[in-house]
């Protein structure tokens, strides 16, 4: 991947900053990290390593290695380096032995080593250099205790101590105080926070290295502060409090801006505010994390900006600015959080690495603090070191690593997760809804991010402002909403609607198929609708239905009657016949039709004939779906529908004879209606007078084939096979079972046993889906494959309790075998309830379903008398 | 043609990555960035908030609802490289199940059909596909697919359950021998089909070119009604593929081009009866995508037809509405 890497070049005031993605091995794990002011070049330091390097444009090049002498000291076993930000002969580093190791350049020797001091007990953790005083150093070590060291002198200056200022400890009982009380210093410069890293109240600056190989007990130039606390600083009584009391701590960080201020982290998970002229006690603290804070750095702009990152995997920003410590900002790692640097030149954003799991480094904007903007994935053990190579160029990071190497990232060159991440997600809902998140518009955070409470009509979202210039500018949301798509393109209502209403068994076939019909019609699905009706033609001998009916709509006068289920079909399919367009009907035509209905079966009533007619149907004649297989049925007819089959055999379900018509007749206002509707007059002229056919409409064949050269159903069972296909390609399987079942033999033996199974296996799981269990059971019950049918003999564990001793019954019948008595009373009318028994769970009393319902009317209080108030939901 | 029935508040805190219905339709799971996972009731309407999954250390990328034959059981995968299997038992959820054994971020979870058991099958940055069986007693079997995709994996899809052969031709007592598919889409290109051998390990079936980008999303579409296959894809070049298989063998896949977008195609969903597919790209939009009787696909509700409120997508006007 490295190959791929580009270069850059960053112009840093007339210098630039060149090179590429690199890497370098090392000779062993690296602990830490630090860069020369020039940005050229960078120390290296671990148990066993101990060396600088020059970057170069193409590649790191070993300058210079400081592990010299012949036995290896444990001096030099390095916890932490750091390379002086004034001085780029003045590096530090703290050893694993508690030693605090200077060391300079420009000696001319081999061993450039300067000062050691050897203050601490254990481990130091880390050292840094004050800002802008060249010789001062700070130290924070396991032993729970900072140090601050003047290079010019052999001890270190002061001591701070991590142990907490309990709230139990008189304030007489300090451990160790400073002599000279800290009033001294003017008043401007006491309160931390302030402006202070400013003249006039800014002590004068050291020059540069002048005093660095002198004696100690030169002090010319040395800060009035210092000096202050150098001479007579004497401890209490008792000496420093032993090691292992105070908490250990984890990193100190001299404050970039405020000249006098530093904060150092502990394992305790609190974070200090010194005044470095008063080691008494710290200006403040604070529990910034659960569990150890490991690190923390300064924001180079912001004053009093701290980042901390603890073992708790958070990195928090806080303002120290404030009175109390506040938290501005809380980012969540995915692991513990080990080093954080803020990257330069850019406000929100800080790299962190952690301490183990994870081998990457991340870059963050504080504001987006789930995803890291950016990632570098190149070491294959824990990173242990970072530093932005320049203070002011934001693009070069370099990272040292347990793996042994040395790296050089690219900014351009990370993996941004943020990019990779799918702003939308998106669902499809079981009735047909959709559910879409998607991300909202930036800009809403400008203005106070009032979400937009949108109407059903118009989404709420925005289109996705990206600018290209920050492409991970700040806090990101989604919206989520639900749409709902109207009926016909996807919306499932008609399904559940279709699913309870339709009558799959215990009637003659033409009243389930006529039943149905109208169910589909009712529910705007008039292709639905046709079939059923043809499929009633098909297989139904419509001669007797037809006869008896006759006789009665013309017993009575009524000419509309007549045409019967023919006339209705007619009127039905007329469309399918290839018009392609809206059919506009008349009343008389709705007419005709409900008394069809109304005479073939008694499923309607006088209201839903009203209704009917009172409703204007046309609009749900939308005949553009007509599909494929009506036509070729239609087409069929004229071709097959001839006396080619002269000996018709009644099919079994012969149409029941009808007792009378419930509806009167239509008055004569409907046959004016229809006398206006061109369409169904010549039919019904036809069909009254059963005259001949006229031949532009093929379908009317039918009724007349049908009395005298009916064809076998059996002839269209393959139309009938291909149209269910057809139906369950489209989806709607419900159509092709429901017809599956309700022909039952008629076209089972067409259709293979496993498509068949897939059907209804298919819709079962669909009406589950939708609750409909009782549908769901019923077609289980009435389907005629074996592997289907036996789905309702899975096991089913009922766990019930005996209502008299309540214990729980044995899986024997319905007695108890400890009271022996029948548990299945009820509680009404003191019989054995068969079929549906009901009961309350809270007591286990119960009864018929009936007898109980009629109790609740009047007591909601159990009617066996237990004092229980019965709940039946 | 489309309209707002439900604008749900989710208060994540960051960007929302994927939202799934359950089985029933009633609940509405969300994953955000903010590395939460919440659990809405939507009934009539309604948006209370069930639940507020913690457990996720990174964005939390995708979420898939087990079948409730197995309770209510949620999973989801992480930036933070991990699969949390998430339960619900007296009316609270938990985590039970934690599978960590990816090395990258987890893309995409999906759950086998129901007729397998539980078998979740996770998509990962790493490349691999890993494969969680559960086998009792809160025990979870993996099976691990190495280098599935180079440089990553960012989509799974199940294929249903198909028996070869009658259900009643199965051995009685036996757990019918399924044959188990599912796809993959990823950051080679390309969408691969694995199949379970007979000895349980998974092998590549098939692979699928078409795309010139990343793929994004793979929806194997559910099969109500003909054992045709159908597999929807989307990607990073914009283009949706439908692609499908009619032979018995499985292994002739035709592609078809549904349409090439402008932007980034996200996410492709069937609707569950297989014959209407949503799609959602990088402008925020979603189209409705319809087959015709001639075999096309044809977009049955898009902004240019005017139809209604622009198929939830966010127009121009309504910005300038704000």
């Amino acid at each position: 991947a490295m190959e791929k890497m580009s270069r850059v070049t960053t112009a840093l005031g007339g210098s630039a900053l060149t090179g590429r993605t690199m890497h370098c091995h090392l000779d062993a794990p690296a602990n830490a990290i630090s860069v020369c002011r020039d940005a050229a070049q960078v120390v290296v330091a671990g148990r066993s390593i101990f060396k600088i390097y020059a970057i170069e444009d193409e590649q790191f090049v070993e300058k210079l290695n400081l592990r010299v002498g012949r036995k290896p000291s444990l001096n030099l076993s390095c916890a932490d380096v750091v390379w002086h930000q004034m001085d780029e002969n003045l590096l530090a580093t703290a050893a694993t032995n508690g030693v605090v190791v200077t060391w300079n350049l420009g000696r001319p020797s081999r061993n450039k080593q300067d000062q050691l001091f050897t203050e601490h007990k254990r481990t130091v953790n880390k050292v840094c250099f004050h800002p802008t005083e060249a010789h001062v150093l700070l130290s924070g070590s396991q032993d729970g205790f900072m140090k601050c060291f003047d290079l010019r002198r052999k001890d270190s200056v002061s001591t701070f101590s991590g142990e907490a200022p309990e709230a139990g400890r008189a304030d007489g009982e300090v451990l160790w105080v400073c002599h000279r009380p800290p009033d001294v210093f003017p008043e401007s410069t006491k309160k931390v926070g302030l402006e202070v890293s400013t003249p006039p109240s800014r002590p004068p600056r050291l020059g540069r290295r002048q005093a660095c190989d002198s004696s100690p007990q030169s002090l010319q130039g040395l800060p009035p502060w210092l000096l202050s606390l150098l001479e007579p600083l004497t401890f209490s009584p008792h000496g420093p409090p032993p090691a292992g009391q105070s908490e250990s701590v984890r990193d100190v960080q001299f404050s970039i801006r405020d000249y006098f201020t530093f904060a150092s982290t502990f394992e305790n998970g609190n974070v200090q505010l010194w005044d470095i002229r008063r080691p008494d006690r710290c200006e403040r603290m604070f529990t910034a994390h659960n569990g150890p804070v490991f690190c923390c750095d300064w924001h180079p702009e912001d004053r009093g900006w701290l980042a901390t990152g603890g073992r708790d995997k958070m990195v928090k920003v806080w303002d120290m600015t404030t009175h109390r410590a506040k938290e501005v900002h809380c980012v969540q790692t995915i692991a513990s959080v080990a080093r954080v640097k803020w990257r330069p030149e850019c406000r929100h954003h800080l790299a962190t690495c952690s301490m183990m799991v994870d081998h990457n480094i991340y870059v963050w904007d504080v504001r987006r603090p789930f995803v890291p903007a950016a990632m570098f994935e190149e070491h294959r053990d824990v990173t242990t070191g970072i530093a932005w190579r320049h203070p002011h160029d934001p693009s070069f990071l370099l990272s040292g690593s347990k793996d042994s190497t040395l790296c050089q990232h690219l900014f351009r060159d990370a993996s941004q997760p943020v990019e990779r991440a799918n702003p939308e997600g998106l669902c499809y809902g079981l009735f047909g809804d959709l559910a879409f998140a998607a991300k909202e518009s930036l800009v809403a955070t400008e203005s106070g991010r009032k979400p937009y409470a949108g109407d059903r009509r118009h989404p709420i979202f925005f289109k996705r402002k990206l600018d290209p210039a920050e492409p991970f500018v700040g806090l990101a949301s989604s919206a989520l909403s639900v749409f709902e798509i109207e009926p016909g393109s996807g919306s499932m209502s008609w399904f559940v609607d279709t699913a309870e209403r339709y009558a799959l068994a215990g009637r003659p076939l033409a009243e389930l198929c006529d039943h149905n019909a109208k169910v589909a019609r009712e529910l705007g699905r008039n292709q639905v609708a046709q079939t059923w009706t043809m499929l009633r033609i098909i297989y139904c001998s419509p001669g007797l239905a037809s006869a008896t009916s006759l006789n009665h709509s013309v017993g009575k006068g009524s000419s509309c009657g007549v045409p019967l289920m023919n006339s209705f079909n007619l009127k039905d399919m007329a469309p399918g016949l290839g018009s392609e367009t809206r059919l506009d009907r008349s009343k008389g035509d709705t007419r005709s039709d409900t008394v069809l209905l109304d005479s073939s079966a008694t499923l309607i009533t006088n209201e839903d004939n009203e209704e009917t007619e009172g409703s204007d149907v046309p609009a749900d004649y939308l005949l553009g779906d007509v599909e494929g297989e009506e036509e070729e049925l239609y087409l069929l007819d004229p071709e097959h529908a001839h006396p080619e089959e002269p000996e018709y055999v009644l099919p079994q379900e012969a149409f029941p004879l009808r007792h009378e018509i419930v509806d009167t007749p239509p008055g004569p206002e409907h046959l004016q209606d229809k006398a206006d509707s061109p369409h169904v007059s010549g039919s019904e002229a036809d069909a009254a007078s059963l005259a001949p056919v006229d031949s532009s409409f093929s379908l009317i064949s039918i009724p007349h084939a049908l009395y005298d050269t009916r064809l076998p159903p059996d002839f269209f069972s393959a139309l009938v096979c291909d149209m269910l296909r057809f139906y369950a390609e489209q989806g709607d399987v419900q159509m092709a079972v429901s017809v599956l079942i309700v022909l039952g033999e008629r076209v089972r033996k067409d259709i293979d046993e496993q498509t068949q199974e897939h059907w209804y296996a298919s819709y079962i799981d669909l009406l589950q889906r939708f609750c409909l269990w009782n549908v769901s059971n019923q077609v289980v019950k009435l389907s005629t494959s074996r592997a289907i049918s036996c789905l309702n003999q899975a096991s089913t564990t009922l766990h019930v309790n005996c209502s008299h001793c309540k214990r729980p019954m044995s899986s024997r019948g319905w007695v108890c075998d400890r009271c022996h008595r029948c548990a299945s009373m009820c509680a009404v009318c003191h019989h054995v309830v068969k079929g549906l028994f009901v009961w309350c769970q809270g007591c286990s009393h119960g009864g018929h379903l009936q007898h109980i319902m009629k109790w609740l009317e009047g007591s909601s209080h159990c009617p066996a008398g237990c004092g229980h108030l019965c709940e039946y939901s | 043609m489309v309209s707002v029935i439900n604008t749900v508040d989710t208060s994540h805190e960051d960007m929302i990555h994927d939202a799934q219905m359950d089985y029933y339709g009633t609940r509405l799971a969300t994953c955000s960035s903010d590395r939460s996972v919440k659990i809405f009731d939507v009934r009539n309407g309604g948006q209370i908030l069930i639940a507020d999954l913690r457990g996720h250390e990174g964005p939390v990328w995708q979420v898939a609802w087990a079948h409730p034959m197995y309770g209510n059981i949620l999973a989801s995968c992480s930036y933070d490289r991990k699969v949390i299997i998430w339960k619900e038992e007296n009316g609270t959820w938990e985590k039970t199940h934690e599978h960590t054994g990816h090395d990258s971020s987890v893309n995409s979870v999906c759950w086998a059909p129901h007729d397998y058991g539980l078998i979740l099958a996770c998509g990962s940055s790493d490349g691999a596909i890993s494969l969680l069986t559960y086998t009792g007693e809160g025990q979870w079997e993996v099976k691990k697919i190495s280098n599935a995709h180079a440089i990553g994996c960012n989509a799974v899809s199940w294929a249903p359950a198909v028996v070869p052969g009658s259900l009643i031709d199965q051995p009685s007592g036996q757990k019918p021998n399924y044959i188990k598919k599912f796809a993959s889409g990823g950051c080679d290109n390309l969408i691969k089909l694995w199949k379970e051998e007979e000895d349980g390990q998974w092998k590549e079936e098939q692979k699928l070119e078409a795309h010139s980008d990343w793929v994004r999303d793979v929806a194997w579409a559910p099969s109500i009604g003909l054992p045709t296959s159908t597999i929807a894809s989307c990607s990073q070049d914009g283009r949706v593929f439908i692609w499908t298989c009619d032979d018995t063998s499985g292994n002739t896949w035709s592609p078809k081009l549904l349409h090439k977008f402008s932007d980034v195609v996200w996410h492709v969903s069937w609707s569950i009866t297989a014959n209407i597919l949503a799609v959602s790209g990088g402008d925020n939009k979603v189209t409705l995508w319809k087959e015709s009787v001639d075999g096309q696909w044809v977009c049955i509700s898009d902004v240019n037809k005017g139809q209604g409120s622009v198929s939830a997508s966010i127009t121009e006007g309504q910005q300038n509405e704000q």
